[in-house]
């Protein structure tokens, strides 16, 4: 059988599967490479971005005061998770939902028009890529 | 090629592609990493670039195989994917076969990694996250790999084809 493959087109899927790794190599220089699962919160108020507060890798306990117009909640980033222990509102329900941590979960007080959402960096990780 | 011989030969590259495409949707194909198929459509633009003596031929019959594919399964999400990963991989392959030095396998190999990295910069667009980059090792691999399957199967086809009259009509 006449060869079909020379040393050229070897030398040139080698040096194109090297440089397919330029990426990775990118990503790990910079040293963000862990941040895939990094998760912040953001706390709104009013429709109105209020606060982020990076989650992953927090320790410790660090309270937020929020007092607006409709009255007073004060938010606590516990470790890696947030949550609303005191509120003023008349139904109580954003603290009935204790601590959140996984990205796409959210406390919510309606009285005060306050949302806390928690988000992954990088705008958030799909479960599904569509590719054809 | 008078007009009505290559509009008909055309015709006939663009109905195999199609072909090719729809089986391999049928085709269950084990998960790999996002992206990464076998690419049988493939198999007709390489064989078009090779047998065809005019580049912009094969770049039509790309084209309309893309179009039509949106059309009939796609639909206009897997197009963007699609238009990514053909424009790369034909422009790669055309470069590479310009070149003169690089056989059939080497091309269509190229091609296929150059498929795949449009897939993950098309990904990375839509969900607006570069980390799906690092994906593109696997995926030059799977590439890679489809790409040699796809060579060594248009090494045989060419020589085949290059026995049959109609061959020659093709050159004129």
């Amino acid at each position: 059988m006449k060869q079909i493959i020379n040393k050229w087109d070897i030398l040139l899927v080698a040096v194109l599967l090297v440089l397919s790794l330029i990426p990775e190599g990118i990503f790990y220089m910079t040293g963000n490479d862990a941040a895939v699962h990094d998760t912040y919160a953001v706390i709104q108020v009013d429709g109105k971005i209020y606060k982020e507060v990076p989650l992953s890798g927090h320790q410790g306990t660090e309270t937020i005061p929020i007092k607006t117009d409709h009255g007073y909640n004060l938010v606590i980033v516990k470790d890696d998770t947030i949550g609303i222990v005191e509120a003023d509102c008349p139904d109580k329900i954003c603290i009935s939902e204790g601590f959140i941590s996984r990205p796409g979960a959210t406390v919510v007080c309606l009285p005060h028009k306050i949302l806390i959402e928690v988000k992954s960096a990088g705008g958030g990780e799909p479960d599904v890529i569509p590719a054809h | 090629m008078k007009k009505t011989f290559r509009i008909i030969m055309l015709s006939l590259f663009i109905a195999q592609s199609l072909v090719l495409y729809i089986v391999e949707g049928m085709l269950p194909v084990p998960f790999i990493a996002p992206g990464a198929k076998l690419g049988l459509a493939n198999l007709i633009t390489v064989i078009a670039m090779y047998s065809l003596p005019r580049k912009r031929d094969a770049c039509l019959i790309l084209f309309v195989r893309v179009l039509l594919a949106a059309a009939f399964g796609g639909g206009i999400n897997a197009f963007f994917y699609s238009v990514a990963g053909a424009v790369l991989s034909l422009g790669i392959m055309l470069l590479l076969k310009g070149v003169g030095k690089f056989s059939i396998l080497g091309v269509s190999m190229a091609g296929g990694i150059f498929h795949n990295l449009g897939q993950v910069l098309v990904a990375s667009l839509v969900v607006a996250n570069l980390k799906i980059m690092l994906y593109l090792p696997i995926l030059a691999i799977a590439g890679a790999g489809t790409g040699l399957l796809i060579g060594i199967t248009s090494v045989f086809t060419l020589r085949h084809l290059k026995k049959l009259p109609i061959y020659k009509r093709m050159q004129e």
